[in-house]
């Protein structure tokens, strides 16, 4: 890897950590604005990959519902996130796969989530894969794609950001 | 405060716990009377397994749960269902280590002894060891000891005797057809997934309320009021959940209790039948269904899309585009899984925009449901501040209204359902075992 693929890959970090640090702290209208109007947000459920066609996901979301999904979590009756949880995520193993500098491209990684409500911790572990776009200089995401390794285990509450 | 002598086993007089319009908060945290609800009610009526579309072809089987007890639904090599005990009939193993899949037998990889898909016991590794006294006819997977069907929903009965389950279903049964005849060709696939989420609470609180969602769901009411076609918004125009509204509680009989939106909906036709136009293929399906079932049934079935809201006592629930399983790991930690439902005979795109619906608000990251278990949680707590454990069923008593049927109605708002449920607890938990 040569100093200048290291830098494109450390700009595809920064902005994974970045969208990590708005989730944590509930930053809502940061992490949407970080979204382009063309968006997927995928956590499928039983399965690594399901057909949505004919299977029902955690979260299968165009930019609307994940605008909803942001007014609803901004607002003062989403009960399962009052209290909010604690939340710490650790990104990791990034790489790039088909990606450019200039107009961006796919970049698969994994992270550990640590959730803290009501006193009980959780950890989380999932691998993720976020197509970024460059628009007016700056990467957003247009896809992200979350697998959890327990998403055909009961799970308790998955509202907060993911 | 009630003392020690709440354990059954000292002589509590169980259906004490029940009153007029209220019950005592040790039915939902005391775990004997956890233990005694496994063995009187669980173990006794009438479970619902599964639904035979989950095993569509021979060797495909489910394991899921009465109470404590794995149970194998397999379709056997002569296409028939059975709910079989997922126990080896030799030391006791579970043979199907996994939770679902196709198998052609069953091998205990204990001692290797195997069973065919029919509960069969075929193989015996060192068949010489045994004696004449040893019939392997007789030592094959353990059936259910009852086990029925209706419209492809798969019962079973851990107790040898009891009512018909078509008794059981009573006023239910028809209920159920409200899913089941949504499909214009009568049949439902239950094999879009499965949103599997667990509370720290008790089984009995996920219950029949139409009185709740004003408040718990009061952050989706708030979308939908931004804007109406969002998720499920466009099947609520006008609050259903107000005691002005048409909306009923009905207590079916049997512990089983429904929120019956059939009226309301009615009263709205044009606009359910001008969201269903609105899907692809919708337009066809209206048309199907008008022909099929006439003017006043088929409407009701368009208007309703499949979510007659019943609950079936004591597992199972059908609400919005899925039949709901409640499991009960403990006093106070229960798994409700969610399976969604495809109808056949309409096009994917028809059945997709349900799914997407399903997903909006229910499942461990939707709007709605996640509220439900949050407040659950709170009334387990709540409950162990037992200094007075009365837990108030009172809402509507003084207005019940008896249908010709038998059947209990209140407004919507009403605790009709929490009462009627509380009635069959009462029934089946005074009984000895």
């Amino acid at each position: 890897m040569t100093i200048a693929d290291y830098a494109v890959l450390r700009e595809a970090e920064e902005f994974l950590y970045r969208e990590a640090e708005l989730a944590d702290d509930h930053r809502f209208d940061e992490w949407l604005a970080l979204w382009t109007k063309e968006a997927l947000y995928w956590v499928p459920c039983n399965e690594e990959d399901v057909d949505p066609k004919k299977k029902i996901s955690v979260i299968y979301e165009d930019w609307k519902k994940i605008d909803e999904r942001v007014y609803r979590l901004k607002g003062r009756h989403a009960h399962a996130q009052a209290p909010r949880s604690r939340l710490a995520r650790v990104i990791s193993n990034v790489r790039l796969a088909d990606y450019e500098q200039a107009s961006g491209g796919t970049v698969t990684s994994r992270f550990v989530l640590g959730e803290v409500r009501r006193d009980t911790q959780s950890v989380w572990l999932a691998k993720q894969r976020h197509v970024l776009v460059r628009v007016d200089g700056e990467l957003r995401m247009k896809e992200k794609w979350v697998y959890f390794i327990n998403n055909d285990s009961p799970m308790t509450n998955l509202t907060f950001l993911v | 405060m009630i003392d020690i002598a709440l354990h059954p086993g000292n002589g509590l007089d169980v259906g004490s716990l029940i009153q007029e319009g209220r019950v005592h908060s040790a039915i939902y945290t005391d775990p004997a009377i956890f233990e005694l609800e496994l063995r009187r009610i669980f173990y006794k009526t009438w479970v619902y397994i599964g639904h035979e579309s989950e095993v569509p072809k021979r060797g495909d089987y489910q394991v899921r749960l009465i109470g404590r007890q794995q149970v194998i639904m397999v379709r056997g090599t002569d296409e028939k269902v059975r709910v079989l005990m997922n126990r080896c009939r030799h030391r006791g193993a579970v043979v199907c280590e996994r939770e679902a899949g196709n198998v052609k037998f069953f091998r205990c990889v204990y001692h290797g002894w195997m069973y065919d898909t029919t509960g069969k016991l075929i193989g015996v590794t060192g068949r010489e060891a045994y004696g004449p006294d040893f019939k392997p006819e007789t030592m094959g997977l353990t059936p259910a000891p009852r086990q029925d069907n209706y419209r492809g929903f798969v019962f079973a009965s851990l107790s040898p005797e009891g009512e018909s389950l078509r008794d059981f279903l009573g006023k239910a049964a028809e209920m159920i057809d409200f899913l089941v005849d949504a499909s214009p060709v009568g049949q439902i696939a239950v094999d879009a997934g499965v949103s599997k989420t667990i509370y720290t609470g008790n089984w009995k609180l996920v219950g029949m309320d139409g009185y709740h969602p004003n408040y718990v769901h009061a952050s989706v009411v708030d979308a939908w009021k931004r804007d109406a076609d969002s998720g499920m918004g466009a099947t609520h125009r006008e609050d259903p959940f107000d005691d002005k509204a048409e909306s009923r509680t009905r207590d079916l009989g049997n512990g089983h209790a429904m929120l019956d939106m059939r009226k309301q909906r009615m009263k709205h036709y044009p606009v359910y039948e001008g969201f269903v136009r609105g899907i692809p293929g919708g337009e066809e399906y209206v048309k199907t269904m008008l022909e099929k079932h006439g003017e006043e049934r088929g409407k009701l079935l368009i208007a309703l899309a499949g979510d007659p809201h019943v609950g079936v006592f004591p597992n199972m629930q059908i609400i919005n585009n899925q039949i709901r399983i409640m499991n009960p790991l403990a006093p106070d930690r229960t798994e409700v899984n969610m399976y969604a439902v495809r109808l056949m005979g309409v096009t994917d795109d028809f059945n997709a925009v349900r799914l997407r619906q399903h997903e909006s608000f229910y499942g461990p990251a939707g709007a709605g449901s996640p509220d439900d278990a949050e407040i659950f949680e709170r009334a387990q707590m709540g409950m162990l501040a037992d200094v007075n454990p009365w837990v108030e069923i009172s809402r509507g008593m003084n207005r019940e209204v008896k249908d010709e049927d038998g059947t209990i109605v209140g407004l919507i708002t009403d605790e009709v359902t929490q009462r009627g449920q509380a009635r069959k607890w009462r029934e089946l938990m005074t009984q000895a075992n």
